[in-house]
């Protein structure tokens, strides 16, 4: 058994019904890893994180932990550790209780206990809120005493749910700097659940971006978000004009048009972000329609003859007028190639 | 919301004069008969009724029969209000539309029924008989298992519908939350599901032994005379023999055990949650 292959889905499907929420995943995790499950709302990442826990049933495939098919081992015997995007903290017992429920469980007592327990809310800063029930804390320490709920079990995985959605901004980047401490503290391997693109770039070491059951893309967060193989994923990370190529051409709506310079090899779509259009020269022209100022930058849509462009101008820059025509460019140098368009 | 108390005083005035006329006074007069002597108030009535055989079988039949129909009302409502509350919209309206159907029927007529289902000539009868499990009709009715049947049968919908409510208001994840972290499906009933619920059980648990204790009419067409129970033991007092000292008696013994009930209820679910 190696490193590469800690956690490994094989083939794995799991549907409701008659509709596939996941549909034949093949996916390897190393040990130590922190992976982010990336994708927009019912693309199956909650449902893929529910089977490794062991809460669903996969209709067919394989799941394999440290070496061993845990794919008919009930939830309770698993050894993952999940944290819900509701906490899910148990509302009648204070947090003391709610991180010693799973150990109790496992028979250790007294001094024992009360060492872990002690240690756990030590690792989430929370050692003085020990006799506090849940519905004092606020949504911050909730999640951390979750957390900790967790950890104190040493899970073989983590899994988090959205662990940074129900938080303001504020929060969420100190339970960020919070997570990734506590991973690199205790290696655990981690899996986290998000539609949140920035916070995967910003945690994960690797991604895997989801789409309809199926994965996108797997990358590190500089692949993702340089390369995007997919107009999925390009749009996802920010190239928001995305075409297809044929013969060397663009395919628009109004029909095929020249690049600016040659089209290269093997790409079969370029996409460029708002910030990669050169607006001021080029071959193409277009009408303002609208404008938005973004702070440090301006963004502008274009009505052309390629469709809607989306561009970016630093704001220390003139403003363009509404229904100016302006000339620009789409860089072929600077595009993401997509290597494939479904 | 009111300038003054006298507002809203006379806002509850008509429906308090109301309830004091006809609830307060009548159940104030009528309980004090029973502690009325010839020299003054005592507690004579209480022992008399006591020290008679039949009233103590009687007493005991009635807290014997709530108590089981409660017990087995609270099994039979968990499993049924847990897998109500975890289908899909559409069929959870359709359980509890049919839950609570029988509620909706006289409890006269769905107590005849049973007479058509347990009586000598019944349903059950005529099955046993004719494929030779007994050769001659068992006698269901006028027994403690007809009325024990028909009082759960009666009350089963209010223990199902207060565990629904309760299961819904527990935390979504609370139950997986559990599982996730070792515990098997006793230990995530006794130490999250139950201690989460327990006002739903306490109410449920309450409303069906106070009816069981004080329901009239299933006693008395399933049980009869040969099966007494406190209410239809004081109705006999007052008609066949216009007792109305024991009357009182009785009616304060059925007041006093629902409270008692309730209170023992609460006790028994909190005890649970202390650690």
């Amino acid at each position: 058994m190696s490193d590469s292959r800690y956690l490994s889905l094989e083939k794995l499907t799991l549907s409701y019904g008659n509709t596939i929420a996941v549909g034949d995943m093949n996916l390897d995790i190393g040990k130590g890893e922190l992976v982010a499950l990336l994708g927009p709302s019912g693309c199956g990442k909650t449902t893929t994180m529910r089977a490794i826990a062991g809460l669903l049933q996969p209709t067919s495939g394989t799941i394999r932990l440290d070496g061993v098919d845990v794919t008919r081992v009930s939830a309770n015997k698993r050894a993952v550790g999940l944290v819900f995007q509701s906490y899910a903290l148990f509302p009648h017992l204070n947090v003391f209780e709610n991180v010693a429920f799973g150990l109790r469980l496992k028979g250790i007592r007294g001094r024992d206990l009360e060492n872990r327990v002690e240690g756990g809310l030590k690792t989430v800063g929370l050692s003085d809120f020990a006799s506090r029930k849940p519905a004092e804390l606020s949504g911050g320490q909730q999640q951390r005493v979750s957390l900790a709920r967790s950890m104190v079990m040493e899970p073989k995985v983590l899994l988090l749910d959205e662990p940074l959605s129900n938080l303001d901004a504020r929060l969420r980047l100190e339970m960020r700097a919070e997570l990734q401490r506590v991973q690199k503290q205790s290696g655990i391997t981690m899996i986290f659940v998000t539609h949140d693109q920035v916070e995967a770039l910003a945690l994960a070491d690797r991604i895997i971006v989801m789409l309809n059951g199926a994965i996108e893309q797997i990358g590190t967060p500089e692949e993702i978000y340089n390369h995007p193989v997919s107009p999925f994923v390009a749009d996802f990370v920010g190239f928001e004009n995305v075409f297809a190529l044929e013969n060397g051409k663009m395919k628009t709506t109004a029909g095929m048009a020249d690049l600016s310079s040659d089209a290269p090899g093997g790409a079969v779509g370029l996409a460029w972000r708002p910030s990669m259009v050169a607006l001021g020269s080029g071959p193409y022209q277009g009408t303002v329609r609208g404008s938005s100022f973004a702070g440090g930058t301006r963004e502008y849509l274009l009505d052309t003859p390629l469709g809607p462009i989306k561009a970016e101008t630093d704001a220390s820059l003139a403003a363009h007028e509404f229904g100016a025509v302006l000339n620009f460019d789409l860089p072929v140098a600077k595009a993401a190639q997509l290597s494939r368009l479904g | 919301m009111f300038q003054n108390r006298a507002e809203a005083f006379a806002l509850v005035l008509p429906a308090a004069v109301f309830a004091g006329v006809t609830f307060l006074v009548p159940v104030v007069v009528l309980l004090s008969e029973g502690f009325r002597g010839a020299d003054g108030w005592t507690i004579q009535a209480y022992i008399d009724f006591f020290s008679h055989p039949l009233n103590r079988t009687v007493f005991v039949r009635t807290l014997k029969l709530a108590a089981m129909v409660t017990a087995v009302a609270a099994v039979i409502g968990y499993a049924a209000a847990f897998a109500i509350v975890n289908l899909p919209p559409k069929g959870k309206g359709r359980m509890i539309g049919l839950v609570v159907l029988p509620l909706m029927i006289s409890p006269v007529a769905r107590t005849y029924a049973w007479i058509v289902i347990l009586g000598r000539t019944g349903i059950v009868n005529q099955a046993l008989t004719s494929i030779g499990l007994s050769d001659e009709p068992i006698r269901f009715l006028f027994t403690e298992t007809a009325v024990f049947i028909g009082l759960l049968q009666l009350f089963l919908p209010l223990m199902i519908i207060s565990l629904v409510s309760a299961l819904e208001n527990m935390p979504r994840d609370a139950v997986p939350a559990a599982r996730v972290l070792g515990a098997n499906w006793f230990q995530v009933f006794w130490k999250v599901i139950l201690p989460l619920t327990r006002e739903g059980l306490v109410i449920g648990g309450t409303l069906v032994f106070t009816g069981s204790m004080t329901a009239y009419i299933t006693p008395a067409i399933l049980g009869g005379s040969k099966v007494l129970m406190l209410e239809t033991l004081l109705y006999q007092r007052v008609t066949v023999a216009n007792d109305f000292v024991a009357a009182s008696v009785i009616a304060l013994i059925l007041i006093v055990m629902a409270f008692a009930a309730n209170l023992l209820l609460k006790r028994l679910a909190t005890a649970r949650n202390k650690r």
